[in-house]
């Protein structure tokens, strides 16, 4: 998690002391951050925040966005520090990689560039999902609360009216 | 009068009126369950689909108290009639639900491999799909529904990497060029698609551009071992002609016909002048 966003950028700082060659260093650059993006969100958005998300394509044609997050109880039970770490990583993640943009732009590298911008988008494609599954997973929270309260509402009711 | 026939409420305006029932009893479900989604997948195709890595979510949610009750007992049922999770998923992901987040290592590694599995079962299957003739190739909608990226991704950095070590100079530059080239041409002619006012959707056409330089990945390999010019160029050729036929029906039925080669032609030129990047290294 944290371990392969590390490794995809320690790579690509200490690429020369590896390799010669810009194609493995590229290569290997962007496999590492792929790995990491996959790894982000199938395993450590799984772990330490219980989020999850994915697009689908239904009958009609049309792309959903699915979210999927653990239900109220295993909500509760998430450690605040593991979710605090998930969160800045992330965002520390795409930052280094804009400021690695910036550098290569400055220094006309546009090989470099090319690596950054990868590494960059499938950053921010993950900011992007997790953030919306979780906007989505606090509105369905919301949601399943008042509709509780209803239903214990209304269900008291019917236990107060059956008793008279 | 007439419209007594109509009168009757339509249950859903296709011949699949039982499976499109549980299908809407699934959204129904989605749309009023509570915090757990579940993925609203018609229980036909036999892959091991997403309810398999959603188990620990719904695992998790069945102990609930009993004003649930019906909502969950709607919910059950249905989680079986969709493609039912094989019972040994079950076991482990409550194991993970029970004991919280600080999990052995060991009992997490078993779902997260079932994870790569499907990710690998999926890009094996679009491959499939994509390239190879298949009854499902008239309905391109539904066939590459599943898209990833994953086997795009593999695909445009094999075919790089095979120019670059075919080419003796210059390597560097073959390989940035090639992927360039691959990645900002598939983006392009997506656009030029939707500008088109074509129906498709920018991330599925990504990744069938990407499967179909499936055929050319092969022509380069083929390529790059043997080096006569002769064998070369009939090879890309029949790799072109491959790769332009698998992409023909998805870009065809997204446009207007009026529209058709338009759309297509700047798909053939993409393939033409990646044909001709592999006859030219040496």
């Amino acid at each position: 998690m944290d371990l392969s966003q590390a490794s995809a950028l320690a790579f690509y700082i200490l690429s020369t002391l590896f390799a010669n060659s810009f194609v493995i260093i590229f290569v290997i650059t962007v496999v590492l951050a792929a790995l990491d993006f996959w790894v982000v969100k199938n395993v450590s958005g799984r772990i330490l925040v219980g989020l999850r998300w994915w697009n689908e394509i239904n009958e009609q044609g049309e792309s959903i966005w699915r979210f999927e997050c653990l239900d109220q109880e295993s909500l509760a039970r998430i450690n605040q520090k593991d979710s605090m770490l998930f969160w800045w990583t992330l965002y520390l993640n795409a930052v280094a990689w804009g400021i690695f943009g910036i550098f290569s732009m400055v220094r006309l590298e546009v090989d470099y560039l090319l690596v950054v911008a990868v590494c960059f988008s499938l950053a921010i494609a993950n900011i992007i999902g997790f953030t919306k599954c979780r906007k989505d997973a606090r509105n369905k929270i919301q949601a399943f609360a008042s509709r509780t309260i209803a239903s214990r509402f209304s269900s008291t009711l019917q236990s107060a009216f059956s008793l008279v | 009068m007439s419209n007594s026939h109509s009168d009757t409420v339509p249950l859903h305006p296709s011949s699949q009126s039982d499976i499109d029932e549980i299908e809407n009893l699934i959204n129904a479900s989605v749309q009023s369950g509570p915090a757990t989604v579940l993925p609203a997948r018609p229980p036909s195709p036999p892959r091991a689909s997403i309810p398999v890595s959603s188990t620990p979510f719904i695992q998790s949610q069945i102990p609930p108290p009993p004003p649930q009750s019906s909502s969950s007992n709607q919910k059950v049922p249905t989680v079986a009639a969709a493609p039912p999770p094989p019972p040994p998923y079950v076991g482990n992901s409550s194991s993970i639900a029970a004991t919280g987040f600080g999990p052995a290592p060991n009992t997490l590694t078993e779902p997260v491999w079932d994870t790569v599995k499907r990710d690998l079962s999926r890009i094996v299957s679009n491959l499939k799909l994509v390239v190879f003739p298949n009854p499902y190739r008239e309905d391109p909608g539904k066939a590459l529904r599943d898209w990833d990226l994953w086997g795009p991704f593999f695909f445009i950095v094999f075919l790089g990497l095979t120019l670059s070590w075919s080419a003796s100079v210059k390597k560097s530059e073959v390989f940035a060029v090639a992927f360039a080239l691959l990645a900002a041409g598939a983006v392009i002619l997506t656009l030029n698609v939707l500008l088109l006012g074509g129906h498709i959707i920018f991330f599925q056409s990504l990744s069938l551009l990407g499967y179909c330089l499936f055929p050319l990945d092969i022509g380069a390999l083929i390529c790059m071992l043997k080096d006569n010019v002769i064998v070369k160029i009939v090879v890309v050729s029949v790799t072109l002609a491959w790769s332009s036929w698998a992409a023909y029906p998805f870009m065809s039925s997204a446009v207007n016909p009026r529209r058709k080669a338009l759309a297509l032609y700047p798909v053939f030129l993409m393939y033409v002048s990646v044909g001709f990047l592999i006859i030219a290294i040496n």
